[in-house]
């Protein structure tokens, strides 16, 4: 019996082991110092001087099954060193990988083979040979039976149009067709996990929406799990469920695209020109506060008033002035813009109003702090 | 449990065997896309290779001999030298080119592979080296031919000089690929190639006698380049050491190449790859 047991539990553990699992993961690269003056060359050569640059701090995370990540964060964050220590590229320094279970460090093999990785920079094709031939190097590489590779080709050839330059040598293939080939090529051992790092970077409309069709379907029909960084944030909008944002080496928010929203706040910002001025209610800072005195005196026949009406009072913060324009932010999330507009009616007659709503891109400039 | 496990060695290994011939044949194929340049590189080595023995054989035609050491005698260790270091190029050139691995952070590519780094490595860098194969084996081929005809060597030395010049490729690999792997720290590392593999190839063409004691002690330990022609010759062309010395060359290269693999493992686990 007790063998039994002991056989059965680790595959049930398999079953449930996490796509991505990072502990405590440190990087730290050590540069020396390069010396000045006399002879520098040489005596950087002997000097034991360096200086050590954390790139990675203490970021730990685990990826379900299944999940469509974004990893995003500004250059130099420590985006690409958090993806090439999950697939095995760099040591880190310390903390610990586990892909479906299995370190990627001691078994950097094993891992490999059920792994796709993609770097938008950087092809894995064979430079001077047409497409085709890297799929067939690819599929030998990976063990790929002939049947499996050609199904999976079809299938691929026929969501990412791969067969307009399938005998075109890839050295003369444009950056969007470079990009969908290295996609399928990632995809042709039909591994469970897939990374992307910087998949559309540089490509035109058409050519990020195709790999992000592609990409969707992968996830959505196919049950691959994905994690992708990208700088272009209808990639994390269209594509992913759960954001992870990283800055200065750590991980600043982990969570869904919505809660990053609420999390940063959507500050939108109204201008509003008056036509004689206008007075500044005596609030001190850049804030000002609409008091309870409203409430009850603008409801609304719609059914969130309640909540508004409830709890009425709301800051707007002061962006800029002029003599005769007033830009607040507010965050629409919090009060309706018919309040603020009433509450800035206040302060001098109006004449126009400007409205900007910030993009996505402007929550993550935030979020990047 | 163990057999099974063999017997995944057993194909494992075939298909490493299998996956490294078509590697190869993916390397040819792309360099022969650029077949102009693939037939002016043979011929331009060859011209090179060519010149730089006919600057020794003017010194050795002046001067007679090297310490005791016959001009037949130092165009052997010529031709082993280079058909030794051809073999380590033809194989093992990628080694040689890690750098640009390095700073170019093409290696993670390679490391994202399900294969031994080595085994994506090497292929990429196969070539086949007409030029010098056919300079090296002519030098070898008159020095040997003289010595045959004045009664020097036996025929013997023709296998026994085939056989010093692969373990002489290995060594030399042995030396690459450790001289590549300080790349994992220093990133450069073309300025130490100089030293371990061009200064230290060109100084073993010579007699080991030529140089004072701490250098050829050098030559014949820390970067053993003594081992590929010098050790060899002293056996095969002038009967000194003994037959042992065909033993030793395959152990030492065997070593040397264990040695190198092991800094090599640990290298890789220090690779810092690039930004983006």
């Amino acid at each position: 019996m007790g063998t039994i047991t002991s056989k059965t539990v680790p595959t049930v553990q398999a079953e449930r082991e996490a796509a991505i699992e990072a502990v405590g993961l440190c990087k730290s690269f050590k540069t020396p110092v390069v010396a000045q003056g006399r002879f520098s060359g040489i005596r950087s050569l002997f000097s034991r001087e360096h200086t050590t640059k954390e790139a990675v701090r203490d970021i730990g995370f685990t990826v379900e099954k299944g999940d469509f990540v974004g990893y995003i964060g500004p250059n130099g964050a420590g985006k690409s060193t958090t993806i090439k220590m999950l697939t095995g590229i760099l040591h880190p320094s310390s903390g610990s990988v586990k892909l479906a279970g299995v370190d990627p460090h001691r078994d950097r093999l094993r891992c490999a083979s059920r792994l796709g990785v993609v770097f938008g920079q950087r092809s894995q094709l064979w430079w001077d040979l047409p497409v085709k031939d890297s799929y067939d190097i690819l599929a030998h590489m990976y063990g790929v039976e002939d049947r499996d590779k050609s199904k999976r080709l079809d299938e691929f050839a026929e969501l990412l149009d791969l067969d307009e330059f399938w005998d075109t040598p890839v050295r003369k293939l444009s950056l969007g067709q470079r990009m969908r080939a290295d996609i399928a090529a990632a995809m042709l051992h039909d591994p469970e996990l897939l990374f992307l790092d910087e998949p559309t970077i540089g490509l035109d409309v058409n050519a990020k929406r195709n790999i992000r069709g592609f990409l969707k379907v992968l996830n959505e029909e196919f049950g691959k799990t994905i994690l992708l960084t990208t700088h272009d944030m209808d990639d994390i909008e269209q594509l992913c469920r759960r954001v992870m944002v990283i800055g200065g080496g750590r991980l600043t928010y982990d969570g869904t695209v919505a809660g990053l929203r609420r999390e940063i706040g959507l500050p939108t910002e109204i201008k509003v020109t008056y036509r004689a001025g206008y007075v500044l209610p005596r609030q001190g800072g850049d804030l000002i506060i609409a008091g309870d005195r409203q409430t009850g005196a603008h409801v609304q026949p719609n059914q969130e008033s309640d909540r508004h009406a409830a709890d009425s009072s709301f800051a707007m913060r002061i962006v800029s002035q002029t003599e005769s324009t007033l830009t607040v932010e507010v965050n629409r999330q919090d009060v309706r813009t018919m309040d603020v507009l009433r509450e800035l009616g206040q302060l001098g007659e109006i004449e126009d109003v400007e409205m900007r709503e910030p993009d996505f891109e402007e929550i993550i400039r935030r979020a990047y702090g | 449990m163990n057999e099974r496990r063999a017997v995944d060695r057993r194909t494992a290994l075939r298909n490493y065997i299998k996956l490294y011939l078509i590697l190869i044949r993916t390397s040819v194929r792309s360099r022969m896309q650029y077949r102009f340049n693939f037939a002016f590189g043979t011929l331009l080595a060859a011209i090179i290779q060519l010149s730089e023995f006919l600057m020794i054989a003017i010194v050795l035609a002046k001067f007679g001999a090297v310490r005791g050491w016959t001009m037949h005698e130092v165009g052997y260790l010529f031709a082993v030298m280079t058909l030794a270091k051809t073999l380590y190029r033809t194989f093992g050139n990628e080694v040689h080119n890690l750098e640009r691995y390095l700073v170019e952070g093409e290696l993670d590519q390679l490391l994202t592979k399900p294969l031994p780094i080595l085994l994506s490595l090497l292929p990429r860098g196969f070539r086949i080296m007409f030029g010098e194969v056919i300079q090296g084996g002519i030098i070898l081929a008159w020095s040997l031919g003289q010595m045959l005809h004045s009664g020097q060597v036996s025929w013997w030395a023709v296998p026994q000089t085939l056989f010093a010049i692969v373990t002489g490729g290995v060594v030399l690999f042995a030396i690459g690929m450790a001289t590549a792997t300080c790349g994992f720290w220093t990133t450069r590392i073309s300025m130490l190639q100089n030293m371990t593999e061009d200064a230290a190839q060109t100084a073993a063409r010579y007699p080991l006698t030529l140089y004072p004691g701490w250098m050829s002690g050098l030559l014949l330990t820390a970067i053993p380049v003594g081992l590929v022609g010098y050790v060899p010759a002293l056996y095969i062309l002038r009967g000194e050491l003994g037959l042992w010395v065909f033993p030793v060359l395959a152990a030492a290269s065997c070593l040397a190449v264990l040695l190198a693999l092991r800094f090599w493992k640990f290298g890789i686990s220090k690779y810092q790859s690039t930004g983006s």
